[in-house]
């Protein structure tokens, strides 16, 4: 897998953007799942997936061959996330009315952006409470619980991705942890 | 109260498997004699089995063609390559 990928991004480097689409393939579910997770918004999470793979092969050049390929863009995906949720409206929060409706909030739209058969909706409403309690952490806590729990990477992956040091990712992570089981349990 | 605090810090290390076979049996003993530091450790691992229980799903289908329809275009010497 790493051969494979460093032979792409050698080809990219030549300007062969076949195999840049290959790259796309193989890690476009990863970038969109991490964008989702952070922003709870499915339009959102598309377009910086978007902009993630443009950016790294704007960039392709700067990137280090000898190191992982996916931490290197996962880090772009979680700056470009981490970016967007601060150019938020400072008071945006999921818990507000839109304007315009009556009484509809931002979870409402959320749910309306994804129709499901029937047999999934018991297990979207799950999915929904988590990700509402997922986007309620503030955005250090919720990337390092994201890369943790949801994408499974490890301690240092994290620490390389958000480019700080273990200890840190840690002390993040316990936090995070600690915000959730309050809002979990209270729930 | 007071343990709650102190113990706090061996909950995290805990869970993280940062422990010394020794430390941890320490830890395991406390535990089984402190009602609060064992809600504690049981509702923590309740919350990440919960967030770990999030299901993946797969990108849009058009995220690949609305990627490479925003690059620049190709190199000229590659479209003669190929």
């Amino acid at each position: 897998m790493d051969m494979l990928v460093k032979k792409l991004v050698l080809e990219v480097r030549k300007g062969n953007q076949k195999a840049y689409e290959e790259l796309v393939d193989l890690y476009k579910d990863q970038v969109y799942h991490i964008a989702y997770r952070m922003l709870g918004n499915m339009h959102e999470a598309q377009d910086i997936s978007q902009e993630a793979f443009l950016r790294a092969y704007m960039n392709i050049d700067s990137y280090d061959i000898d190191r992982k390929f996916s931490t290197w863009l996962f880090r772009i995906t979680t700056n470009l996330t981490i970016d967007r949720i601060r150019k938020r409206k400072p008071d945006f929060h999921l818990e507000d009315p839109i304007a315009g409706t009556d009484g509809m909030d931002h979870h409402a739209r959320f749910v309306a952006d994804m129709p499901l058969p029937e047999d999934q909706v018991v297990q979207l409403e799950q999915q929904e409470w988590i990700q509402k309690e997922i986007l309620a952490l503030p955005p250090k806590y919720r990337a390092a619980i994201v890369l943790k729990y949801i994408e499974d990477k490890s301690l240092k992956e994290i620490s390389e991705i958000l480019n700080m040091p273990v200890g840190t990712v840690k002390t993040r992570i316990h936090r995070g942890r600690e915000a959730l089981k309050k809002r979990l349990s209270s729930s | 109260m007071a343990c709650r605090k102190e113990q706090s810090q061996s909950i995290h290390r805990y869970l993280d498997e940062e422990m010394d076979l020794l430390e941890q049996r320490q830890f395991e003993e406390h535990v089984r004699g402190c009602e609060s530091c064992d809600k504690h450790l049981s509702e923590l691992r309740r919350t990440v089995a919960i967030v770990q229980s999030t299901s993946h799903f797969k990108a849009p289908d058009q995220l690949t063609d609305a990627v490479m329809g925003s690059l620049p275009k190709q190199k000229q010497t590659t479209r003669w390559r190929n």
